[in-house]
């Protein structure tokens, strides 16, 4: 049963290939760091992917489209800064979260209304809105953090089920409900046509428009998810938080076999880009590589996963 | 070099070869050598996976000589030409270029060895003057200091077109010219390249008649100089005005050669089909019923004006014209693509206005593109994935989408339509152009549509996929379905619709009946009696 526009066949092939450099990854960095390959640090480790992880999900459907988020990063830090800080002027936590998911939401749509009504290239407008938010999120906050929540806001981020974190079943539910949506619905269907020739896809009757609108604002969604987990699990609201996020998620995504120029892309490939960039990251902290080299190795990555992806187009022709 | 080398006093061609070839043909090859072809392929056979697509053919090109290559869809013809011009290695099987064996690694190899292609989708630089893309890939000449020397480029410019007998605005962004003059750029391009045969892959297929008779007088005018020309084609007419021999492919296999004076159009037919030619047009006379679609001084800025059009219920309305009146533009409106400015869309009397395709379609209306490939397909779907992509509403169940239902759904139209090829779960890419064409209009027929808008429906189609189109939209006009056939056929226009509008620029300037309309009344219509020589050009 196929429902995606990618043959199956290869798609395997190419999850086959991550597979392969997750289990050499794992037994490279095991050899590096003693205490790397065991459960806890695996289940340790989940906790730091899964911000990654939720926006991820929604890049995936954006790049499958042809587009792109690069506003993420500066989304969580603006919704983080947002419910932050109305709590500390005096908003019941309850409607602060509300609020930065209200946040979160709007950040999305206000990307959607210039790349649908204006019909504006997605790179230009989040290139744009990622100063935007950026600059709004420092402007709130002042530069200032907010670090006094009370105890019960931790469960958002600190919350373990046995040995398992709660920020991980949160992430398993998401990838199942991205995953039916993009392979099984018709929604799925409309994002595959759209990525692969968006003019046929609105002559067909495909409502391009709102597709693309809620793609976005699902996204918004996401990265106030994101945001939240991300802020309880280190107890702070900060204008700087998920600086540099649209790295690793574009990063994951990319690795995980989408193309960067639309059409096709899988939620098992961009889970799978998730666990190996976080494990690559988690291992080389373990190894004592310095954070700096980290991003440079994170970069050298994202150019690979391209040529691979490339690699394998050509090879499919 | 190459003129002189052709005009010398060589032995006519023996008759025992080319047997009474026509007189204009016997003029032209009595100068050429007959035993020296340009281009000579034998036993060439190429596979892709299981299926093969040319199997042992036989082709030859002499001098000066045009070789019309005819066959359906599918029929290997490009797979032969793409070998020839470097773009296919061949599994088996020689070719020789000038009674030397080559082989070509690359299209630049069959560039430099004097074989040019001429694609069907023409490549030039839009923003790049004539001049400048006469010389991408080549050496371009130098001033003293080393700049480009801009002056003795477009000398040459000028002199290549000269040679032609065209008139071209060698400065000119050749985004500003039109298709035919594109195609005669890259023609000229082919000629600087001392090209000594050129191949031409349906060059006519978006071209206007006058065009057409351009492009045919540069044709001979290669031939004089010694080209020769491979003429790949599905207007039998054209084949018969200007080749000198045609040869038939079928399914992968070499048919026959023969002079063009040995065959007429229905043996043509015949051995590219198996059928006879007064199978094509078939149209049952019926009843037409109430209005189905009205449109009332519709009009939207440079495109089209104050269009007054009427289609009934189970009629067939032909618009023709030439390229750029307008149609695609006014059917693209009424489909809610393009937003209307002013004037009134009535459905069953009932006023609409769409915003949007989906609107359309939910009114019954459908638009099945011109423009196959960037408007009506998506490539690397699944034939069944195409099919349902209008109707997923109506069968995904709570927007989860049901593959037994979409395939159902689906063999229905590709038996119905005989839509052949592949499994509908390949991608659709994998389909003829006639059968893709085919699968574009079950596509519209499976939102249940009253009026269908069809833009070209037999443009690239091979002969049998467009007697299957023909009776397939005569068969809709006896459902009672309203349909619009925008066609720049004449031929087409004539044989199929009930009714004939004719627009011209963005104007609606004639209306015929079935029984008044003449291809010289439609042409006049079309083209405008008291037009300037040339002002349709450039």
């Amino acid at each position: 049963m196929i429902s995606a526009a990618v043959p199956r066949r290869l798609k395997l092939s190419r999850e086959l290939v991550l597979l392969a450099i997750l289990v050499a990854l794992v037994i490279a960095l095991s050899l590096m760091s003693p205490v790397f390959l065991t459960i806890s640090n695996f289940l340790n480790t989940s906790r730091f992917f899964v911000e990654i992880g939720l926006v991820a999900l929604g890049m995936t459907l954006i790049i499958i489209t042809g587009g792109i988020d690069l506003s993420v990063g500066a989304g969580l830090g603006l919704v983080s800064v947002a419910l932050g800080f109305t709590f500390k002027a005096g908003l019941p936590l309850p409607l602060a979260l509300f609020l930065g998911v209200g946040v979160g939401l709007a950040g999305g749509y206000f990307n959607s209304l210039f790349i649908t009504k204006l019909d504006l290239h997605p790179l230009v407008v989040t290139l744009g809105t990622l100063a935007l938010y950026r600059g709004l999120a420092l402007g709130l906050s002042r530069a200032d953090a907010v670090s006094n929540f009370p105890g019960w806001f931790a469960y958002f981020g600190q919350f373990y089920l046995g040995a398992v974190p709660g920020q991980l079943i949160v992430f398993i539910v998401a990838v199942a409900i991205v995953w039916v949506l993009l392979a099984r619905t018709r929604y799925g269907r409309y994002v595959y046509a759209i990525g692969n020739n968006e003019q046929a896809a609105h002559f067909s009757g495909v409502p391009v428009a709102r597709v693309k609108t809620a793609l976005y604002v699902g996204t918004g969604l996401l990265v106030a998810l994101a945001a939240i987990i991300y802020t309880s699990r280190v107890s702070t609201a900060r204008a700087d938080s998920g600086t540099g996020l649209e790295l690793d998620v574009i990063s994951a995504v990319v690795l995980g076999g989408a193309s960067i120029y639309g059409g096709s892309g899988t939620i098992a490939g961009t889970v799978l880009g998730v666990v190996i960039i976080a494990t690559l990251r988690n291992g080389l902290t373990l190894a004592a590589v310095a954070t700096t080299y980290q991003v440079l190795i994170l970069g050298l990555l994202l150019i690979v996963a391209v040529f691979l992806n490339e690699f394998f187009r050509k090879t499919e022709e | 070099m190459i003129i002189e080398e052709h005009r010398g006093e060589h032995p006519g061609v023996q008759d025992g070869a080319y047997p009474s070839a026509s007189p204009a043909a016997r003029d032209k090859s009595s100068s050429d050598t007959p035993g020296d072809p340009v281009i000579r392929v034998m036993g060439l056979t190429k596979r892709f996976g299981g299926v093969t697509a040319i199997d042992g053919v036989d082709f030859d090109l002499l001098p000066g000589e045009v070789h019309a290559l005819v066959g359906e869809n599918g029929a290997g013809k490009s797979t032969l030409m793409k070998i020839v011009h470097g773009l296919y290695a061949p599994d088996e099987g020689q070719l020789e270029v000038e009674g030397r064996q080559v082989t070509f690694v690359s299209s630049r190899d069959a560039e430099a060895a004097g074989v040019a292609m001429i694609p069907q989708e023409l490549d030039l630089f839009p923003e790049l003057s004539v001049a400048e893309n006469l010389y991408v890939g080549r050496h371009r000449p130098r001033s003293w200091w080393g700049g480009l020397d801009w002056t003795a480029m477009r000398t040459e410019a000028r002199r290549q077109f000269e040679t032609l007998g065209i008139d071209i605005d060698v400065t000119l962004p050749a985004r500003f010219l039109s298709t035919a003059n594109r195609q005669i750029v890259l023609i000229a391009r082919a000629l600087m390249g001392d090209a000594r045969a050129v191949i031409m892959d349906e060059p006519t297929s978006s071209l206007t008649e006058r065009e057409v008779q351009r492009l045919f007088e540069v044709i001979k005018d290669l031939t004089e100089r010694g080209v020769g020309v491979v003429y790949v084609s599905h207007r039998l007419d054209e084949v018969f005005t200007i080749a000198d021999r045609i040869s038939v492919l079928r399914d992968g296999l070499h048919i026959k050669t023969a002079p063009v004076s040995e065959l007429d159009s229905e043996e043509l037919v015949r051995l590219m089909v198996g059928r006879a030619l007064s199978e094509l047009f078939v149209r049952n006379p019926h009843q037409h019923g109430s209005i189905a679609l009205e449109l009332k001084g519709l009009s939207r800025s440079s495109e089209f004006t104050d269009i007054d059009l009427t289609i009934h219920r189970g009629e067939v309305v032909g618009l023709a014209g030439l390229i750029g009146a307008g149609r695609t533009e006014l059917a693209q409106a009424v489909f809610g693509i393009r937003p209307v400015e002013s004037g009134e869309i009535y459905i069953d009397g009932e006023r609409v206005s769409f915003h949007s395709p989906q609107e359309a379609m939910n009114r019954g209306v459908v638009y099945v593109p011109e423009e196959r490939q960037s408007q009506g397909l998506i490539l690397p779907f699944p034939i069944y994935a195409n099919i349902t992509l209008s109707i997923l509403q109506k069968i995904a169940r709570a927007g989860f989408l049901n593959y037994d239902r979409e395939r159902k759904t689906t063999d229905r139209f590709a038996d119905a339509l005989s839509i052949r090829g592949a499994d509908v779960s390949e991608p659709i890419s994998r389909l003829s152009g006639g059968n893709q064409q085919k699968a574009m209009i079950a596509k519209s027929l499976a939102c249940e549509p009253s009026i269908l808008l069809l833009d070209e429906p037999t443009r690239g189609v091979d002969v049998g996929a467009k007697s299957e189109i023909y009776r397939l939209i005569d068969q809709l006009g006896q459902d009672g379905k309203a349909i619009l056939l925008i066609s720049s056929e004449l031929e087409e226009v004539l044989s199929m619709a009930d009714r004939v509008v004719v627009m011209r620029e963005g104007r609606i300037t004639a209306e015929f009946d079935r029984d008044e309309a003449t291809q010289e009344r439609v042409m006049a219509a079309a083209a405008g009696v008291e037009e300037k020589a040339g002002a349709a050009e450039l």
